[in-house]
């Protein structure tokens, strides 16, 4: 298959592409596991195979892809017909940045294959959780495992040919009551990174059958709790928000398509502006974050993106200045041009698609914010006279820009003078992503730093799941509105 | 391709039964093309074709399911997942119930939302749309952005229960088009949907697209006080808030796992505005149908809220199993909702516009990320995009910031609607993660909802 990929690009290339590149998929392989009160309700297995080809022509991109791989050319005839067309329309030519030409493979760390793991195993296991789920108080139980393996070769009309396997495991549970109201109330874990390598290792039962005591202990004490006082407040955010809330308003808006405008058909823009790199106070001088693709065992770790750039690891956000992006090849050439001076230094490595039939666009790699300096998470609640502190994702919504935002949580902790009072139903925080993110009043050190995996990322037309990670550090905010 | 589609799934139900299986075979097809705009260029046109094969596997209760992308021809990789999926179905755990097995009483051929020139439209033919569309409407500073998306949806299925098989097939178009202005970030859309290639108007986009543009260029943007409007939701929001109602609303499924603002008490009695009437009708080709569900169940119109009073909860087959209820011919990828217009007269934009009114109205098109904020409550956040407005009482028209919405559709829905417009529209709801999977929704064109508060209000885009 490669001698006919490498003939096609050659062929592609003499009928004037500037630029081909093809994502054979030989296998993309998942196995997703739900179990619902005792039932297991999914045991559901995917299996891929075909092959994307993308074509530069005269400034424009054509894609086509095709799980029909009988004839390929039709496939690689079809990609640059599509850039014919689209060459018709062009603004701004797309240049793709310089890269090293790469021969290499890359393989996710993983000790234990998950797909060698028999069903009746992982079925065993996670019977097991729900029985340990299955308490007083608890209506409904809820658990899901999720295990991904694909092999990618990446071959471009540049010379480079790179081979990935990558393996994923993803896993969580979430239990749901009643409170005297008759409304549910939810709490739910998710496995976050366990060691250095994700294969079915990462599956430590002792793990989650401590989180199966804690969220059910933690259920029962939401549903028997107020309602969150609608008030402003500081808000402490544990690891199991504070992803999202990085996800959102940091990975999500630096996007370097999005501030190019490439996604304003569906996703959105971003607030931010090239003018802002270098300058713009995007949070306060305890906010350092950044774009790491080379941080050992996380979703957002893959050796090589999509355009065949190795990851890297890029500070986004420094002391608070804004400084970086999460780029690709195209992107970063047209930033630097369009503000007529040199912002990228070459790509970031994060153009990624999320299977073989779908384009590469930018996506996050792994968004952490560093750990900072105000110690643990006991030393952050003893520092704070009149806060919350709030866990779980229950929802997330994010104005078009990534300007402002919405977010509510599985559960709430009042702290008053320094000690933590009583647990609160409901609560939800808001506000507006530049002044939220000055208003950084603590970050914890590396005791509350861990690493949280993402599996539903979604960007992009035709839509796109992508799977990422995000390392944070408990982190506080002042003065910020919630239980609305 | 027809006939190629039947005969593979006749084949592999024969290398089933052969085997003593019991399986259920769902075969989908697409043809998909998506031409993108961004920066006033086409930054990227592609081309799909993807062939997938999912397979149930029963035993009694036992049962499991493996999916494969393939290609058409490859039968023995189509017979090895019948292979692999009955070695997981024996290994999987037992359900507390007994899985029904989708049992087809007839064979059932359903080509009528096919429309060859809808689905065979040229890349030409769709850059000359998109340039119609957008005509003269570009500047220096007025960026286009928008998706011509298009293709073709086939469904085909059969189950060792029975010799006979389902088979549809549909084309469907979704346009956006979007001019958003590259440093002061407005944004204004104008969209469409299309079940035959006759309902694409690109006349009617630019018309609509102008309307919005004259009236950005013109007024100065303003952050808007936080407290209570009178709303007109125009249909992209009306179909995004419908939509969630199905998640949470009148699912069966989500009653019982607790995740519903309605519940059996409510069936019978007024929960919404008598100015609200919801149905699943799959009558309606616009809304991309199928007129059989995946279990062979006939699919009729479905009462859902009628003149505001709550009539049913939809059943799909898998949660009238495990909850012993009778399923009501929903087990399919998407429902054909379609509500009712009202009496209020209005048919464009600029109608509404126009019309004398007795206070200020905040005119919401769209409502950006969506989400829940709790689901017993009924309660949803979302922000306005795309064009809003603020009709002020004297006729004047502000242009405002975007605001942010939270609120229970049991209000949203509720006493507050003023009025409904006569006038529905298909809007275009399909999702593209993963298969595509055309859908749409009927919907008024305007509904005016009284006393909504707003609980954020931007100060800039």
């Amino acid at each position: 298959m490669r001698k006919q990929i490498q003939q096609q690009i050659d062929r592609i290339k003499a009928a004037g592409a500037t630029y081909v590149d093809a994502r054979w998929y030989p296998v993309d392989e998942v196995n997703n596991l739900v179990m619902w009160n005792g039932n297991l309700k999914n045991a559901d297995t995917t299996r891929e195979s075909g092959m994307g080809v993308r074509v530069l022509y005269k400034g424009a991109w054509g894609f086509c892809a095709s799980s029909d791989l009988s004839d390929i050319a039709v496939i690689f005839n079809q990609a640059l017909d599509n850039a014919r067309v689209a060459a018709e329309r062009v603004t701004f030519p797309v240049h793709l940045a310089e890269k090293d030409i790469i021969q290499a493979r890359f393989e996710s760390p993983c000790q234990i294959d998950p797909f060698s793991i028999s069903l009746s195993e992982k079925v065993a296991f996670m019977k097991k959780m729900d029985e340990r789920l299955n308490q007083s108080g608890v209506e409904q139980r809820f658990a899901t495992m999720t295990f991904m393996r694909k092999q990618i070769v990446f071959m471009d009309s540049e010379g480079s040919q790179i081979e990935k396997q990558i393996t994923e495991v993803f896993a969580g549970m979430q239990v749901s009551g009643r409170d005297d109201q008759g409304m549910t109330q939810e709490r739910s874990y998710r496995l976050n990174r366990q060691g250095d390598t994700r294969g079915w290792e990462s599956i430590n039962p002792q793990v989650f059958e401590e989180n199966a005591d804690r969220i059910v202990r933690e259920m029962q004490q939401v549903v028997a709790a107020e309602d969150c006082p609608k008030e402003d407040r500081a808000v402490i955010l544990l690891p199991g928000i504070m992803f999202l809330q990085t996800h959102e308003t940091i990975g999500h808006a630096l996007e370097l398509d999005r501030i190019l405008g490439y996604e304003l058909a569906f996703a959105g823009g971003s607030f931010v502006t090239l003018a802002d790199f270098g300058k713009l106070r995007y949070g306060s001088p305890k906010l350092t974050a950044r774009a790491d693709g080379t941080l050992i065992n996380s979703p957002g770790s893959f050796g090589y993106d999509d355009d065949g750039v190795p990851a890297q690891n890029t500070v986004l956000i420094d002391k608070g200045i804004l400084v970086g992006a999460i780029t690709g090849r195209q992107m970063v050439e047209e930033a630097n041009v369009k503000a007529r001076r040199q912002i990228f230094n070459g790509s970031g490595g994060a153009n990624r698609a999320t299977s073989f039939y779908r384009v590469p666009i930018e996506r996050m790699t792994n968004i952490n914010i560093d750990p900072g300096e105000d110690g643990t998470l006991d030393d952050i609640v003893r520092n704070t006279e009149k806060g919350i502190i709030l866990d779980g994702d229950r929802s997330w919504s994010i104005g078009s820009n990534r300007e402002q935002f919405h977010f509510a949580n599985e559960i709430g902790w009042l702290v008053e003078d320094g000690q933590v009072t009583k647990v609160v139903k409901n609560p939800t925080y808001k506000g507006s992503t530049v002044p939220f993110w000055n208003s950084l009043s603590a970050v914890g050190d590396r005791s509350t730093w861990s690493v949280q995996f993402v599996d539903n990322c979604g960007k992009g037309q035709p839509s796109q799941i992508m799977q990422l990670g995000h390392g944070v550090p408990v982190c506080r905010f002042d003065n910020v509105r919630i239980g609305e | 391709m027809k006939e190629r589609i039947l005969q593979t799934l006749k084949s592999l139900r024969a290398y089933a039964v052969e085997k003593g299986l019991q399986v259920s075979l769902l075969y989908h097809e697409e043809e998909s093309a998506l031409m993108r705009f961004a920066n006033s260029a086409i930054s990227l046109n592609t081309n799909e074709h993807i062939v997938r094969l999912e397979i149930t596997a029963y035993r009694g209760s036992q049962r499991a399911m493996y999916e494969l992308i393939t290609e058409p021809g490859k039968l023995d990789d189509m017979k090895k997942g019948i292979d692999t999926v009955a070695e997981l179905a024996a290994l999987a755990q037992p359900l507390s119930y007994t899985p029904t097995i989708p049992h087809y009483k007839a064979d059932f051929i359903d080509e009528q939302g096919y429309d060859e020139a809808l689905a065979k439209l040229s890349n030409e033919e769709k850059l000359a749309f998109f340039n119609q569309a957008s005509a003269g409407l570009e500047t220096d500073d007025l960026k286009l952005s928008g998706i011509f998306s298009s293709g073709t949806n086939i469904w085909a299925m059969v189950s060792t229960n029975s010799e006979f098989c389902q088979f549809f097939k549909t084309s469907d178009a979704g346009v956006t088009v979007v001019l958003a202005h590259a440093t002061l970030k407005w944004e204004v859309q104008a969209e469409q949907s299309a079940q035959k290639k006759a309902e694409l108007n690109a006349e009617k986009l630019h018309r609509d697209l102008a309307f919005l543009v004259e009236r950005y260029q013109k007024e100065t943007p303003q952050q808007l006080p936080l407290g209570s409007y009178d709303i007109v939701l125009g249909h992209a929001a009306i179909a995004e808030i419908v939509r969630f109602l199905g998640f949470i609303g009148f699912s069966g499924g989500a009653l019982k796992r607790g995740f519903a603002c309605l519940n059996e008490e409510k069936i019978g009695q007024k929960v919404f505005s008598d100015k609200l009437t919801i149905v699943d009708d799959p009558s309606y080709l616009q809304t991309f149908p199928l007129k059989r569900d995946f279990i062979g169940m006939e699919r009729k119109a479905f009462p859902v809220v009628e003149k505001g009073v709550f009539k049913a909860f939809t059943w799909v087959q898998d949660d009238a199993d495990e909850f012993g209820m009778t399923p009501t011919g929903h087990t399919v990828p998407a429902y054909s909702v379609v509500v009712s217009g009202g009496d209020h007269e209005v048919t464009s934009l600029e109608e509404l516009v126009g019309q004398p009114r007795d206070t200020d109205l905040l005119y919401i098109p769209f409502l950006h990320y969506m989400n829940l904020v709790n689901p017993s409550k009924g309660i949803i956040t979302g922000s306005s995009r795309f064009g809003a407005l603020l009709l002020k009482k004297d006729g004047s028209v502000v242009v405002p910031y975007n605001v942010r919405l939270t609120q229970s559709m049991l209000d949203i829905f509720g006493d507050k609607v003023a009025w409904v417009s006569q006038k529905t529209e298909a809007y275009n709801v399909s999702s593209s993660y993963g298969a595509r999977n055309p859908n749409a929704v009927v919907v008024p064109l305007f509904m005016r909802v009284n006393d909504l508060e707003i609980s954020h209000s931007n100060s800039s885009y």
